[in-house]
C-alpha cells in the first residue's frame, strides 16, 4: 500500500513539471509581452526595446524556462516581471486567502451537500428528497456572479448586515474575517453542494439495489439504518473523488467570485499576471492551482484505497 | 500659489472653460441638484477621518516607479505620495507646485524653472534643483518611461543654481509647464532608486501596498501646501467591477468611487447618501480610425461617408446612455477652449453618406472592434453597421478579442475601434495623434500643411492667432484624415455625502486624481 502511495505522489510530482511546461509554452504563444502589455497603448519602439531588455526577454524562452526551474526547485518563484516585487511574498497571503475562503465555503457546503445527499436518499420520492433536488438544481444553475450580486443587494445594500467588500488583510482579527467573507463563502456553497449533494445520493441509491443490502432489508432493519451503516461505507469511494474535485474547484475556481466581492485571492492575481504577461507570476499561480488539484485528487484516490480494501489488490 | 505666466502675452493653453463646465452639469441637473455638499463646499474644511477610495484603473503589477504608471489608480496614489513639477488647475491652467514659477525666452527653446524653497521629503532631505534634474532625467535617453515622447524635445537640463533649473528645448514649446505637468513626471531625491520604499513631497507617506489589494497612506502632517490634505489617512482599495464600486459605495463601505457605470448610475443617484459628480467631455475620446493608406481607405470619399453615415447621437444615447458628447472627428474635446466651434458637425446624414459611398467606388468596409478596445466598442460598432445600413453600405462588423488588442489589432488593422484619452495640451493631443511622423498616427494620415500648422502653432505666443491656427488643424482633420471620433465621454464620480469640495476638473476624474488632498470630510 506504501508503495502504491507513493508512486501516486511520484506521478503528481511528473504532472506538476508537465503543467510547467504547458503553461510556459502557452504564455509563449500569447500575443504581445510584459513589456508591451505594461507600457500599454503609450509604448514606442525604442521603450519598448529598454524595457525588454532590463527584463531579460531578449533571451531565448527556453533559457528563461530553465532558469525560472532552477530557481522554483530551490523554493525561489523569482521577482514578478512588472514590479520586481517578490512573487512569494505576494503570493502566499493571497493563497491563505483563498484557503480561508474555500475552508470556509467546504465547511459550510460539506454537511449540507452529505446531509441531505443521505437523507434524500433515506427519503427516495419523497417530498423532502424532491425539494432538496430542486433547491440544488436551482443553486447550480444560476451563474455565481448573479447569485453573489442577489446577495449583495439583500445583505449589504438592503440590509447591511454583511459588508459588500470581502477585502480581507493580514491584520484583520479572525472572526472580523469570518464575517467580512460570509456572502462569498454562500455564494460558493450554492456553487458546488448540488454536485455533491447529488452524487451522495445516487451512490447510496446505486448500492442500495445490490444483494447485501438486500439482505439487509430482509434481516428487518429500517431503511435509515441499512443506508447508514450498510451503503453508505461502499458508497463512499466516487461520493469522495466528487468532494475533492468540488474542494479542488473551491480553490481555484472562483476567480469570478473574488471579482465580485473584490477578494484578494490567488485568482486575481492569475488574471493581473496574465493580462500583464506576467510570466514568472502565471507560472507560479499554474504550479500552485496544479499542485492543489494534484495533491486532492491523489488525497481522495488514497482514501478510497485506504476504505476500500479490493481496490488494494488490482486484478 | 499661481506661477508667473509662461509667456507675457497670452494665456497657455486651457484645455475646458470651466463655466461651460458648470454649467453642462447643472443643466443636466446632475451636479448641482443632489449635490447639496458642493453647495456648502465653502464650509470651511476640517481634519480627520480617514478617506476610503475604491478604484478602478489598477493592478497587481502596479508600482510606486512613476515611470510606469499606466492608470487611474497609480496616478492617485501617485499624488498622495509624492508631487509634481507643475499642477493643473481647476481652471485648466498651469501652476506652481514643486515648481514654483518660470520664465521663457521668445521662441520657447531656453527656459529657467524655479525650484520651491523650504520643502522636505519624507526621508527628511531638503528639495533643490538636483533632484528635479534628476526626476526629469528619468523620463529622458535609455529609459522605459512612457512619458519619454512628451519630454523627447528637451536637449538638456541643467541646474543654475541651489534653487534654479535651466531646459532647453530643440523645438520651441510654449507649452512646456504643461508637459511637466504629466503624471510621470514626478518629483524623488537625486539618485533615488528603491521604488518599493517611495519617497516624496506629496501630504501622505506610504504606510503599506498590496498592488491589486489596497494602498495605505497616512498624513505627514506637515504639508506644504496651505488648505490641503485634511485626511488623517487614506486607503485606497482596488475594486475593479464596476457594480461592487457602486454597491461599495452605496453601503458605505468607501467614501469615493470613480469610472461608475452609465448604465447604473441612474440607479446609484438614488441612493440618498451619495453624490455623483459628473465632468463633461474631458474623458476617454471614442473612435474608429481608417488607414488612409489601406485600398479600402484611400479616397476621401469612403472616409466622408464614413463619417456622415454614423449615427452619433444614438451611439451616446445607448452606448453611453447619455454620458458622453458628440464628437467631430478629432480627439479634441468639444469642452476644450480650442476646439473649433464654427466646423460643421458631421451629423447623421445617410443619403450624403450613400452618395460619397458611390464616388469612392463602394469600397468594401471591414470593422474590427473589442471590449479591450474601450468597454461598449462592440455595441457602437453594432449600431454604426445598422446606421450605415439605411445607406446601402455594408460593414463588416468582427469581434476580436480585448486580450493583447493594442498590440495586435490597434495600428495594424484597416479599420479598427480605439479610444484616446485626454491630454493636458492641444498640441499634445493633435501632434501625438495625427502629425505624419507620430508614432501613434493610427490612421495613417499624412499632410504637410498639417504639420507646418501645428508645428507653428507650438511657439505661437498670440492666443487669438493661435486658436485659429487650432481650428484650421481640426479642419483639416475633420474632413480629410481617418478617425471617425464618435464622442467624447464623460467622468463619473461617486462621492458619499460627507465628503467635501469635489468638483469636476478639466484633466482627470477624483478632482484630477488629487481627490486625498483636495477634499475633506464634513
Amino acid at each position: 500500500m506504501l508503495r502504491l502511495i507513493l508512486s501516486r505522489i511520484g506521478l503528481g510530482l511528473a504532472t506538476l513539471l508537465a503543467v510547467s511546461v504547458v503553461v510556459f509554452v502557452l504564455t509563449q504563444i500569447l500575443p504581445g509581452d510584459v513589456a508591451s502589455a505594461v507600457l500599454g497603448q503609450s509604448a514606442t519602439p525604442e521603450t519598448l526595446a529598454n524595457y525588454r531588455h532590463e527584463l531579460g526577454l531578449d533571451r531565448p524562452a527556453v533559457i528563461r524556462y530553465f532558469v525560472w526551474l532552477f530557481g522554483v526547485l530551490h523554493g525561489n518563484f523569482g521577482v514578478a516581471l512588472t514590479n520586481g516585487q517578490t512573487i512569494v511574498d505576494v503570493l502566499g497571503p493571497r493563497f491563505k486567502n483563498t484557503l480561508f475562503l474555500a475552508g470556509y465555503a467546504a465547511l459550510l457546503a460539506l454537511p449540507l451537500a452529505i446531509g441531505f445527499g443521505i437523507l434524500s436518499a433515506i427519503r427516495e420520492g419523497r417530498i423532502t428528497d424532491r425539494l432538496a433536488n430542486i433547491v440544488a438544481l436551482l443553486a447550480i444553475s444560476m451563474p455565481e456572479f448573479f447569485v453573489g450580486y442577489v446577495l449583495i443587494l439583500n445583505f449589504a445594500v438592503n440590509h447591511e448586515w454583511f459588508p459588500s467588500l470581502a477585502t480581507v488583510d493580514s491584520s484583520m482579527p479572525f472572526w472580523a474575517r469570518v464575517w467580512t467573507v460570509t456572502l462569498p463563502a454562500i455564494t460558493l456553497t450554492f456553487l458546488v453542494t448540488a454536485h455533491m449533494l447529488r452524487m451522495t445520493r445516487n451512490s447510496v441509491l446505486s448500492t442500495m439495489s445490490t444483494a447485501y443490502v438486500e439482505m439487509a432489508f430482509l434481516k428487518g432493519l429500517s431503511r435509515a439504518r441499512v443506508v447508514t451503516r450498510h451503503a453508505l461505507p461502499n458508497a463512499a469511494s466516487p461520493v469522495i473523488s466528487v468532494i475533492a474535485l468540488n474542494l479542488a474547484y473551491l480553490v481555484v475556481g472562483v476567480v469570478v467570485v473574488e471579482n465580485v466581492f473584490t477578494y484578494p485571492g490567488v485568482g486575481q492575481y492569475m488574471i493581473d499576471a496574465v493580462t500583464k504577461r506576467d510570466v514568472p507570476v502565471i507560472e507560479a499561480c499554474g504550479i500552485v492551482f496544479a499542485g492543489v488539484f494534484i495533491s486532492l485528487n491523489t488525497a481522495a484516490d488514497v482514501m478510497a484505497i485506504a476504505l476500500n480494501p479490493r481496490l488494494r489488490h488490482p486484478r | 500659489m499661481k506661477a508667473a505666466d509662461p509667456s507675457s502675452s497670452g494665456p497657455s493653453s486651457l484645455i475646458i472653460d470651466r463655466r461651460t463646465l458648470l454649467a453642462g452639469a447643472s443643466a443636466l441637473g446632475l451636479s448641482f441638484g443632489p449635490l447639496g455638499g458642493l453647495a456648502r463646499a465653502a464650509d470651511a474644511p476640517k481634519k480627520g477621518g480617514t478617506l476610503r477610495l475604491g478604484m478602478e484603473g489598477g493592478s497587481a503589477s502596479d508600482s510606486f516607479d512613476p515611470r510606469t504608471f499606466a492608470d487611474s489608480v497609480a496616478i492617485n496614489y501617485g499624488y498622495q505620495v509624492y508631487n509634481g513639477m507643475v499642477e493643473i488647475g481647476d481652471d485648466g491652467e498651469a501652476v506652481g507646485e514643486l515648481l514654483e514659477s518660470w520664465d521663457t525666452k521668445p521662441g520657447a527653446t531656453e527656459w529657467v524653472f524655479n525650484v520651491r524653497k523650504g520643502i522636505t521629503f519624507h526621508s527628511g532631505k531638503t528639495l533643490d534643483a538636483d533632484d528635479i534634474v534628476y526626476s526629469i532625467n528619468l523620463h529622458r535617453g535609455d529609459t522605459k518611461s512612457a512619458a519619454k515622447d512628451l519630454l523627447s524635445a528637451i536637449t538638456d537640463v541643467k541646474k543654475l543654481g541651489p534653487n534654479q533649473v535651466g531646459i532647453t528645448l530643440s523645438t520651441g514649446n510654449a507649452d512646456l509647464p504643461y508637459n511637466l505637468s504629466d503624471y510621470h513626471v514626478l518629483v524623488v531625491p537625486n539618485n533615488f532608486t528603491d521604488w518599493a520604499h517611495p519617497d516624496g513631497t506629496g501630504a501622505y507617506k506610504l504606510e503599506h501596498f498590496e498592488p491589486g489589494v489596497q494602498v495605505v497612506t497616512k498624513n505627514t502632517g506637515h504639508y506644504w501646501k496651505p488648505n490641503r490634505a485634511w485626511y488623517d489617512g487614506v486607503e485606497l482599495r482596488y475594486i475593479p467591477d464596476a457594480s461592487a464600486r457602486s454597491q461599495a459605495l452605496i453601503s458605505g463601505q468607501v467614501d469615493a468611487v470613480n469610472r461608475l457605470d452609465p448604465k447604473t448610475v441612474g440607479f446609484v443617484m438614488k441612493s440618498p447618501k451619495v453624490n455623483v459628480v459628473q465632468t463633461k467631455g474631458t474623458g476617454n475620446r471614442f473612435a474608429f480610425v481608417a488607414l488612409c493608406d489601406d485600398p479600402g481607405y484611400t479616397s476621401n470619399d469612403a472616409r466622408m461617408a464614413l463619417k456622415y453615415g454614423i449615427d452619433r447621437q444614438k451611439i451616446i444615447d445607448t452606448v453611453f446612455k447619455g454620458y458622453a458628447q458628440v464628437g467631430n472627428d478629432t480627439t479634441i474635446s468639444p469642452a476644450n477652449r480650442y476646439y473649433a466651434q464654427n466646423d460643421p458637425p458631421h451629423t447623421y446624414d445617410p443619403d450624403r453618406a450613400a452618395s460619397l459611398y458611390k464616388k469612392a467606388g463602394s469600397p468594401k468596409f471591414r470593422l474590427q472592434v473589442s471590449e479591450g478596445a474601450f468597454s461598449g466598442a462592440t455595441d457602437a460598432g453594432v449600431l454604426y453597421q445598422e446606421a450605415l445600413k439605411k445607406a446601402g453600405i455594408d460593414l463588416e462588423v468582427v469581434r476580436v478579442s480585448g486580450d493583447g488588442y493594442w498590440s495586435n489589432v490597434w495600428l495594424k488593422a484597416p479599420f479598427c475601434a480605439v479610444y484616446w484619452g485626454g491630454r493636458p495640451t492641444v498640441d499634445l493631443q493633435l501632434s501625438q495623434t495625427f502629425i505624419s511622423t507620430a508614432n501613434w498616427n493610427d490612421t495613417h494620415w499624412r499632410d504637410p500643411k498639417f504639420d507646418k500648422i501645428v508645428t507653428e502653432a507650438r511657439v505661437e505666443l498670440d492666443d487669438a492667432k493661435r486658436k485659429q491656427m487650432y481650428a484650421e488643424a481640426q479642419h483639416l482633420i475633420a474632413d480629410n484624415a481617418g478617425m471617425v471620433c464618435f464622442a467624447v465621454g464623460d467622468y463619473l464620480d461617486g462621492y458619499s455625502k460627507k465628503v467635501m469640495g469635489a468638483k469636476p476638473h478639466p484633466r482627470y476624474d477624483l478632482c484630477d486624481e488629487r481627490v486625498a488632498e483636495k477634499t475633506w470630510f464634513s
